[in-house]
Parts: C-alpha cells; sequence; structure tokens
C-alpha cells in the first residue's frame, strides 16, 4: 500500500479521476442520468459485482486467484433455492448451500496450498467441475426461482433501508469486514506478506498453507454471499451465469482500480475506484443505448487507458526497481 | 593521447537526489580500472551512464575526445562499450554459439556454419568452452566467459563489469584473471567494480574510489594499500574494527547438534555441533554444502526422507517440515540472498520488521498495535543503525547494507536462540560490514548460539571462536582461532 501511497498520480488516482470526470460529463450531458433514483440503481447495480471483487481482491492481493467464484456462487445458491423449493427448511438449505460453498474454497485452498497447482488452474477447474457437478447432480433446469413464503430471506438482497438498497449496504459492509481484515489484522498483513515476496514469507515463517486454505474459504464465502445478494434482488438464480463473461468482469473491477496482479499490492479501496468506475460507465452507455457488445469493447479500452497511464506515469524501469543499488 | 572515455562532471539523480555528482573519470586504452566505494557510492550509476543504460543529468560524456549521448545501450555498443551485469544475459536454454550470435544470424541460419565460427572464434581467443554446450549447464565461471566472447565479439574496444567474481570460486577467480589479462593485451581496456579490495589491488592497473556520489581519488593500484583504500572508501579509519579479532568465547551448552545429515548429493553424512554463547564459522567454497545444511535445520528444505541423520536443538530430535515450525522453536536463518528470498520490498522498514514480530513465537492475538510497530522500528532502527529517511521508507530503496540490517532485524524480532547467517555482508559496503560483525560479536555475548556461513575468509577468521570447514556435503574440519591461518583453512576446503 506505501507504494501506490507514495505516487503522485498512482493507478488507483487515475482511474478515479476517469470516473469522476466521467460522472460529470454524463450528469452534463445525458437526461436522467443525474437523478437520484438513477444513481440508486447505478450503485446497487454494480454493488454484487463490487462484492465478487472484494473476494476476488483478497485472494490476488495474496499471490492468487480465485476463477471458481462465479460458477460456485451460482451453483451454491441454486441448490439453496432448489432445496427449499423441495420442501427442505430453508435454514437447513441455507446451511446444505454453504457447506458446499466451503468444500469447494476448501479443496482450492487444498489444490493449491498441499498439492502446490498454480491458483490460475486449479480454480479454472474446479469453477468447471463444480457448474457440471451442480447441473447434472444438484440441480434441475437453468433457472430457479426464490421461494416466495419466505419474506425474511427476500429481504436480504430485495430490500431498501432508508432509501438504500440492501446490496448496496451489503457491499460496503464486506467491504468495510475485509479492509480491515487486510488493515488491522494479523491474517492481513500475512497475505500481504505472501504476496509481495512467497519465498521471504515463508524463511520469515508465515503459515504459508494454512493461510492459503484460508483466503480460498475467505473468497467462497464472499462468493456465497454475492449469490444470495443476486438471487433475492432478482428473485431468481441463473445458473448459466457460470458460464458467462462475469468472471472476468470481477477480475476487471479488482484489477483496474489498481490491484497488481503479481500480489501484495492494494487493497479494498482500489476494488471500490474500479467498482464505481464500471457502474457509472456501465450506466451511462446504458442511457445512452449503445449496445452490449460495444459496452464490452470499451470497457476493455478503460482498462487499457488506466494500465498504460499508470506505466507511463509510474515506470517500473531499472531506475525504480533497482533503486537499492545506485 | 586522448583518453578512451572521459567523463566530464558528468551527474546522475534520481527524482532530484544525486546518485552520482560531479564525477570526472578517465579511462586509457588498454588499462583495467577498478571502481571501488561502498554501496550507493555512484558506481553502478557511473558504469551504467558511459554504457548508455541509463543517460546523465549533467556534465560530459566523452569517447575518443568526441562529446556522446547516448539514449541506450546499442548506441554505446556502436562505439564498443559493453556492461557486463552481475545478472547473466544469456538465453540459458540455448547453446554457447547460438548466444554468441544471438540477433547477428542471418535469415536462413545454418547451425553446422555458426559452429565452426563459433570454435574458431572462442579458440582465438584461447577460451576453453564448448560451443554445443547448452548455456544452462555451465558453472558461473563459464557464462562469464561466453558473455565476455560475446562482447568481444561485438568488437567491444571497452567492457565493463558489475562486480565479476561475486559468484566465482577462487579458482574460478585466478581464471578470470588470466582472461581479462589477454584481453587487455588486446588492446580492450577493462572497468571493473568490485566490493573485494584484494583483487582490485592484485588485478588492476588504476583504481578509482568514490564515496556518496563523488570523486575521492584515482591513482596507479601500485600507490594504494588496502588501508588506504578503506579510508578513503568510508572516510574513516576502520581497519582496526574489521581486522581485530576478539579472544574466543568458550562454549556454552549445545543448542545444535547435527548427526550424519544427508540430502541428495548436496549435503553428505554432515556432523556437526553449535554452542550457545558463541560464534561458529562455516568456511567453504559455493556448492560445498553450508547453504543447503543451514536450510535444513531450519526447515527450509527437507533431509532425505531414509538415512537422512537427525539434527537435534537442545537435546530434542527435530524434524521441521516448514521454517515457521523452526521459528517457533528458535531457529532462525538469516538469507544469503536478500533480494530473493530476504525483504519485502513493497513494505516500509516498520512494515518488514513487523513480519517478523508477527511470526515470532512470543506473538498472539489477532488485532495488529500500530503503536508498537513504530516504537519495534524506531529501536531496531537505533539498535542497528539502519540509516534511511523514516521508518517508512521502503526497503527497496536503502543501500544493501542496509536492507541487510532490516533482514536481520526482522529474525532478531523473533527473539531466535539458534541464529544462522549465511553470507551476512554479500553486497554489503564496507561501513557496514563492521557494524554487522560488532552486532553478531554482541549476539553471541549475548548467550545466542550463533553459526556464520562465509566464502569469505577475514570475515570467518574475525568472528568465529570455532572454525568449521565445509567441502564436498561435509564439516571436514575443525580449527580454534589460534590455530586457524588463511592458508591451512583454505587448504581444507578445497582438498
Amino acid at each position: 500500500m506505501s507504494s501506490a501511497d507514495r505516487a503522485a498520480f498512482s493507478q488507483e488516482k487515475i482511474v478515479l479521476t476517469i470516473a469522476a470526470a466521467m460522472f460529470v460529463a454524463f450528469s452534463l450531458l445525458l437526461d436522467g442520468f443525474f437523478t437520484a433514483g438513477n444513481i440508486v440503481s447505478l450503485v446497487q447495480n454494480v454493488s454484487i459485482l463490487g462484492v465478487l471483487g472484494v473476494g476476488m481482491a483478497l485472494t490476488i492481493i495474496g499471490r492468487g486467484i480465485d476463477l471458481s467464484m462465479v460458477a460456485n456462487m451460482a451453483i451454491s445458491v441454486a441448490w439453496v433455492l432448489f432445496l427449499a423449493n423441495g420442501g427442505t427448511p430453508l435454514p437447513l438449505a441455507i446451511l446444505c448451500g454453504l457447506a458446499f460453498c466451503l468444500t469447494v474454497g476448501l479443496l482450492n485452498g487444498i489444490l493449491i496450498a498441499y498439492l502446490e497447482i498454480p491458483a490460475i488452474f486449479a480454480t479454472l477447474a474446479m469453477g468447471t467441475a463444480v457448474y457440471g457437478f451442480g447441473q447434472s447432480m444438484l440441480i434441475e433446469g437453468d433457472v430457479i426461482f426464490v421461494p416466495r413464503t419466505e419474506a425474511w430471506f427476500k429481504a436480504i438482497g430485495g430490500s431498501t433501508i432508508m432509501g438504500i438498497p440492501s446490496p448496496v449496504i451489503w457491499f460496503a459492509a464486506i467491504g468495510a469486514a475485509v479492509a480491515a481484515l487486510l488493515g488491522f489484522t494479523r491474517p492481513g498483513r500475512f497475505i500481504f506478506g505472501m504476496g509481495d515476496n512467497p519465498l521471504a514469507a515463508r524463511i520469515t515463517g508465515v503459515p504459508m498453507r494454512p493461510m492459503m486454505v484460508a483466503q480460498y474459504v475467505a473468497s467462497s464465502l464472499i462468493a456465497f454471499a454475492a449469490g444470495v445478494f443476486t438471487a433475492t434482488l432478482v428473485d431468481s438464480m441463473n445458473t448459466r451465469v457460470a458460464a458467462s463473461t462475469l468472471i472476468y468482469d470481477v477480475i476487471l473491477v479488482a484489477v483496474i482500480g489498481g490491484i497488481g496482479l503479481s500480489g501484495g499490492k492494494g487493497g479494498v479501496r482500489n476494488v471500490v475506484v474500479g467498482t464505481l468506475l464500471i457502474g457509472t460507465l456501465l450506466n451511462g452507455m446504458t442511457i445512452m443505448d449503445v449496445p452490449y457488445t460495444v459496452q464490452n469493447i470499451v470497457k476493455s479500452l478503460i482498462l487499457l487507458v488506466a494500465i498504460v497511464t499508470d506505466s507511463i506515469l509510474n515506470p517500473r524501469d531499472e531506475q525504480t526497481s533497482q533503486q537499492g543499488d545506485i | 593521447m586522448t583518453a578512451l572515455i572521459e567523463t566530464r562532471s558528468i551527474s546522475k539523480a534520481y527524482r532530484g537526489v544525486p546518485a552520482v555528482n560531479q564525477v570526472s573519470f578517465t579511462l586509457e586504452r588498454g588499462e583495467i580500472h577498478a571502481l571501488l566505494g561502498e554501496n550507493g557510492a555512484g558506481k553502478s550509476t557511473l558504469t551504467k551512464m558511459m554504457a548508455g543504460v541509463v543517460q546523465p543529468t549533467g556534465g560530459e560524456l566523452l569517447v575518443d575526445g568526441r562529446a556522446v549521448t547516448y539514449a541506450n545501450p546499442a548506441e554505446a555498443l556502436r562505439d564498443g562499450i559493453v556492461m557486463v551485469f552481475q545478472e547473466t544475459s544469456l538465453v540459458p536454454s540455448m547453446t554457447v554459439a547460438q548466444n554468441l550470435y544471438l540477433g547477428d544470424e542471418s535469415f536462413f541460419n545454418r547451425l553446422r556454419g555458426l559452429y565452426i565460427a563459433a570454435q574458431q572464434f572462442l579458440q582465438s581467443l584461447n577460451f576453453n568452452v564448448d560451443p554445443w554446450a547448452t548455456v544452462a549447464t555451465l558453472g558461473a565461471a563459464k557464462k562469464q566467459m561466453v558473455e565476455i566472447a560475446r562482447a568481444v565479439r561485438q568488437n567491444a574496444r571497452v567492457i565493463i563489469f558489475d562486480e565479476p567474481t561475486a559468484s566465482l570460486t577462487p579458482e574460478e577467480k585466478h581464471h578470470f584473471f588470466a582472461l581479462i589479462r589477454r584481453l587487455t593485451a588486446r588492446g580492450v581496456s577493462i572497468v571493473f567494480i568490485s566490493h573485494a579490495l584484494e583483487e582490485a589491488l592484485q588485478i588492476s592497473d588504476r583504481i578509482t574510489i568514490l564515496r556518496d556520489g563523488e570523486h575521492v581519488s584515482t591513482d596507479l593500484a601500485a600507490n594504494f594499500s588496502r588501508e588506504r583504500i578503506i579510508r578513503e572508501m568510508v572516510g574513516r579509519d576502520l581497519t582496526g574494527a574489521l581486522y581485530s579479532r576478539s579472544r574466543a568465547r568458550l562454549p556454552g551448552k549445545p543448542a545444535l547438534d547435527v548427526r550424519n545429515l544427508s540430502m541428495g548429493q548436496a549435503v553428505r553424512n554432515n556432523s556437526f555441533t553449535v554452542y550457545s554463547g558463541q560464534v561458529t564459522g562455516v568456511f567453504g567454497l559455493i556448492g560445498s554444502g553450508r547453504t543447503e545444511t543451514a536450510k535444513i535445520v531450519a526447515g527450509i528444505l527437507k533431509r532425505d526422507f531414509f538415512h537422512g541423520g537427525e539434527v537435534r536443538i537442545g537435546a530434542d530430535p527435530v524434524r521441521y517440515r516448514v521454517p515457521r515450525a523452526a521459528i517457533l522453536d528458535g531457529v532462525c536463518y538469516v538469507t544469503e540472498d536478500r533480494k530473493l528470498e530476504g525483504f519485502f520490498e513493497t513494505m516500509s522498514i516498520a512494515e518488514n520488521l513487523q513480519m517478523g514480530e508477527l511470526t515470532a513465537r512470543s506473538h498472539s492475538g489477532f488485532v495488529l498495535r500500530m503503536a508498537e510497530m513504530q516504537t519495534l522500528a524506531d529501536e531496531w532502527r537505533n539498535r542497528l543503525a539502519i540509516r534511511s529517511g523514516d521508518a517508512d521508507a521502503r526497503v527497496i530503496e536503502l543501500s544493501g547494507g542496509n536492507q541487510q540490517k532490516v533482514v536481520i532485524a526482522k529474525s532478531l524480532v523473533q527473539k531466535p536462540s539458534v541464529i544462522i547467517f549465511d553470507e551476512p555482508t554479500r553486497g554489503v559496503d564496507v561501513g557496514a560490514i563492521a557494524e554487522i560483525h560488532a552486532l553478531i560479536n554482541r549476539l553471541a555475548d549475548d548467550g545466542l548460539a550463533v553459526m556464520v556461513i562465509s566464502s569469505y575468509l577475514p570475515e570467518i577468521l574475525n568472528l568465529s571462536d570455532r572454525i568449521l570447514v565445509s567441502q564436498r556435503g561435509r564439516i571436514v574440519e575443525e580449527f580454534s582461532p589460534e590455530t586457524a591461518t588463511q592458508e591451512n583453512i583454505m587448504y581444507a576446503a578445497v582438498h
């Protein structure tokens, strides 16, 4: 974090500036952008993406990545709904789903920490396996609806508190919790240490393997939470989301805000910044009626602009990387 | 006759901080010129400016009396100036011949012709390297020969070496010196940066000393003595602190007992004991299994599963699977390669030390105490005289000596009872060497069992209360400081 703080214009600040500029431009140019209703829906639309981004950030900072998050979220929550629709009491169904998603996280962690499989392959395989297993063994059909009887369950993601939709509040709460974990606790420092220099972390005595397992269990838990918010917000869980490009958007919001894929850099703040940018962009383009395919091009361009600007303003040549040798 | 390279009041500043300040330097044709100075004195930066790797922010660079500005190393190469870095720039998976001609191949590349040309060229230099050998299979010395051959093939008139002998054994060093002598006979000029003062005195024609980015002196090597070099490098007299030996401490209880330890070909049936309250020095050439032995003890590597031998800490046999287990038992290993596995480069000094504290056996609790982190950092910065602007300075920005101090402090924070230093002063400037040696002595006085691994004989002789000599995977000799001389230690290490 200290390195990002030192740079005059870090990627985080560049992205925040782009987001703010875009927000102002949309407010001035687009009818109906700067209205209370639209702002609320803007934030609500991306808050679940943000929650997933926070979980992803946790693994990326520790020099890992969790590509199974979306599949895990879709299948575990769809199974909860499927069980509940089939007559299982909802609390018991939730426990089953929770147990399923935590098992997936645990398996991810064991594959990566103890069998030493690169995180990208382990979680890619796990995501595909979870999707296939869920589709064939656990549930029937693609879209599972939320049971109509349980009002308290629907309130998790479908209510508003003082005009603020609950997913936004959940995003804030989960973001704050993870930020506190990263910044103010021992495991948080260990995650940064492992991401910065795994060899040094090991020699220094960081419990590497338990920490890695804990990371993937945590990202699974966050994925489950995000799934519950999604299902209760839109009254259903579409398992086809596991085969969509959502997982890339999750990585996008983490990386665009300045969390380096090489690990050890960034924090929840970067995810929030990335999420705001993507939210503003998508909302503005939707109002302008830009086709979905073109939206993808714009998203990718913004990511490239942010990364290129960062590498121009904060060069990582031998001047900065070898400062110790001058 | 004009000098081959001349710098006139050349300067380089990084973000306003001068690394080289108005240095004037000349390189004559066919001479070997050593550049000496502490880490951070500006040696690397000065040579990098000559080779076009970095661009000066002030002053003039003249080659053959003509002012030049190099935008990149390729432009310097056109004038025959090549820099050979510490990290080799060869492609490991290619053969020697392919590496020699890399970038110059014709479109239809005939391998046979390439090998014949490479063979003839290497023979003309009298270099004994097989052009068919894959670079990855070569030792450090042979790799260096290939690098030199490549530079010569590119019509280099000036070859700049940055610590060329750091990874060579004494035998290879002699060979290397003979090689560069042969090059100067062909009219090539050599600039070399080194920390080894004896080498500079032995091989170079002239010596230039830099301190804090400024030129101190340039003179014929014959006019220098090691005392004069040290004095001019650090600006104060350190000779006493560096080379006097305190009287030997008596052994306390055995703290670490290694019996018949084995790991593949690297460690073979190794046995020795380290006692608390004294410094046990382990001397050996690179590849003699010293580092591997230490890493097995500290749980970083694993010994053979069958007939792997035994490690006892105090009286208890232990088999650590991870370094954490060793640290919880009070066994710490301070690495020889601080950049690779020593410190956390994006973190500040305080955060690095905090990592040590969080992993210490005494630590409990979940939530961090930020105020304690600051006190801890201030305390250790004072105790080890870590020089930096503040405790928030990132470790990567410090000089080698200060980085090493941070790595040592990170281990000391863990309050070990057995501490193993592996090459504690490699790439560390002379001033910091004295401070680190004083610290190691203090630790032994405080009752810790200290083991120091080094391939630098004066260091071993200066620090050790007992001297063990390692050769081909095992300890072969033990000396007391009274009986040890450079000659008999070296004899034991190579025979």
